[in-house]
């Protein structure tokens, strides 16, 4: 973990409201895997916390990230240009781990797509990934080509307007019976994975299950507890460093 | 090289620079980042007899130049601090300032007790904005800082006292004398301002806690107008803090009157901040043909 100046490459919209920025680090920092996050900063002086971004796309010394334009922070950062330095801490946190699984379904809804993409780009040559992806709209669609990696790829909008209609969860759930998955890995709001957790328990899929949480973050290190999250042993773990992957029967959603 | 080094309440730090409580956990994390033995002291992760699960989240927000916390001084109890962190801290030999707090007097009383003799000072969390019972309740009246404090400082045989200060009060004067008639032997300030933020689409607080509280860059002219009043109230020492951010800032606050400084909020802009702040001064005491520290201490000429 590093904490550096990094050089923007690029800042570009990619979706609806969604950008993806790749930095250029001045060091190499090690390998980052899908699941782990970095720590960047606006750009903006006047904000003193860091975004928390999922790792999308590692090589080198350049990262990409993607984000949504939600508050001033995001709002702020699609005004950074090119060549622009930003403080950024990482990498941040644990990752999918999937050295014991090769086939592996993947639940993915909204900005929770992008640790996902990561980890399929990282392991779609060795390991078979069945996707099920979820968007808003035709117009939140994004990274076709990196989920096109997977083995089987289903799409789904709430509306219909892309792909099948409907939620990933339940795409997935319907189709479970006919995908191999030795584990399932999650990401998305936390609606979603709460219903992935239920469902899961109600139908009696025991399949390993990993998710990735989501929390606001201070340090992004574990130092100051901030982005906790509640254990089934009524304990705490912090999302930024004992996650942000968890196995989804060890923590409450 | 200037000398860096202070001497507060005959303890030696390396330099001014410390950690704030809260935004540093026990020193770990940063050290992965950089070798925390750099540092003058960390005074850690607010701590309670009983471990303590803190509040719900989210716990953090964010306002202009400010952060909003609401940790609700989450912890592993003092065992735990003793046994798995203190050893971390003392092999690092930076200067252990053990943050206390309490929900009862009585609470307040038994830490001290428990890590009388064990920290090399004890930092009175009387101030804490997010814990509905003591905390802050017993750091806003002056007899109250005065009998928490007195209470504190009679378990306290042979560790210094530090009592923190919170900035929600009528007279930081006041507060700051009740502190020291009632035996601290120095004053830590300021702990954070309680404040809001509102997500106004869902018509509710950002943080779960409602409210929290406010520290970072944004509050740093106020907390050095108090920690100025701190400092010419009473004759015992002052440590300093309120968005440091940079060696410049830290300059001002001892210029003001703190002995020493304590960097919190910075630490989570950039994790590097504390390390940048000491070799900074260094540099500007260079700079300005400055061989000691402390000679910029209370230092002010008033207008």
């Amino acid at each position: 973990m590093k904490d550096l100046l990094a050089t923007v490459k690029a800042n570009k919209r990619i979706a609806q409201n969604i950008y993806m920025i790749t930095l250029t680090l001045p060091e190499e920092v090690g390998a980052m895997h899908g699941g782990q996050f970095v720590n960047l900063s606006t750009g903006n002086g006047a904000h003193l916390l860091r975004r928390p971004l999922g790792v999308c796309m590692a090589e080198g010394n350049e990262v990409s990230v993607c984000y949504q334009v939600k508050g001033n922070g995001t709002k702020y950062l699609t005004t950074v240009e090119a060549g622009r330095k930003l403080r950024v801490l990482l990498p941040c946190g644990n990752w999918f781990d999937l050295d014991d699984y090769k086939n592996i379904a993947v639940i993915g809804g909204g900005v929770g797509i992008f640790p996902l993409v990561a980890t399929i780009r990282e392991h779609f040559q060795t390991k078979n990934f069945y996707s099920y992806i979820g968007f808003r709209n035709i117009d939140a669609v994004c990274l076709y080509n990196e989920l096109a990696k997977s083995k089987r790829l289903t799409i789904t909008t709430d509306d219909g307007s892309y792909g099948q209609k409907g939620n990933a969860v339940s795409a997935y759930l319907e189709d479970a019976a006919n995908v191999p998955a030795d584990a399932i890995i999650s990401c998305g709001p936390p609606v979603m994975l709460k219903v992935l957790k239920q469902k899961l328990k109600e139908q009696g899929i025991k399949t390993p299950c990993f998710v990735s949480l989501e929390e606001r973050m201070g340090c992004g290190m574990g130092a100051c507890l901030v982005c906790v999250c509640k254990t089934e042993d009524g304990g705490n773990a912090r999302v930024c460093r004992d996650g942000p992957v968890f196995n989804i029967d060890e923590v409450q959603l | 090289m200037a000398n860096l080094q202070v001497e507060i309440c005959g303890v030696k730090f390396k330099n001014p620079v410390i950690a704030a409580s809260g935004t540093f956990g026990f020193g770990r994390e940063y050290n992965l980042l950089y070798d925390i033995s750099v540092l003058g002291g960390v005074s850690t992760k607010g701590t309670t007899i009983e471990p303590r699960p803190g509040n719900p989240v989210p716990r953090i927000a964010e306002g202009s130049s400010v952060i909003l916390n609401s940790v609700g001084l989450q912890n592993p109890g003092v065992e735990h601090f003793i046994k798995e962190d203190l050893p971390f801290l003392k092999s690092k030999g930076v200067v252990i300032i053990a943050n206390v707090a309490g929900k009862t007097l009585e609470d307040y009383g038994n830490i001290c007790a428990r890590l009388n003799g064990i920290a090399d000072m004890i930092e009175l969390n009387i101030s804490c904005p997010n814990v509905h019972a003591g905390g802050m309740a017993l750091g806003i009246k002056p007899q109250n800082i005065y009998e928490v404090t007195k209470l504190a400082k009679a378990n306290l045989t042979k560790t210094p006292l530090i009592v923190k200060l919170s900035p929600n009060v009528e007279s930081i004067p006041s507060n700051a004398r009740a502190a020291e008639e009632g035996g601290a032997d120095c004053i830590s300030l300021i702990n954070t301002f309680t404040g809001m933020v509102i997500d106004i689409e869902r018509r509710k607080p950002i943080l779960a806690n409602n409210t929290g509280g406010v520290s970072g860059a944004g509050i740093k002219p106020i907390a050095l107008r108090m920690v100025y009043e701190a400092a010419h109230a009473v004759k015992i020492p002052v440590i300093g803090m309120g968005g440091i951010t940079c060696a410049e800032d830290a300059i001002e606050f001892m210029m003001a009157g703190a002995r020493a400084v304590q960097v919190g909020t910075a630490n989570f802009t950039n994790g590097n901040s504390m390390p940048e702040i000491i070799s900074g001064m260094d540099r500007w005491l260079n700079n300005h043909g400055i061989k000691d520290v402390n000679q910029i201490v209370d230092v002010l000429t008033l207008n």
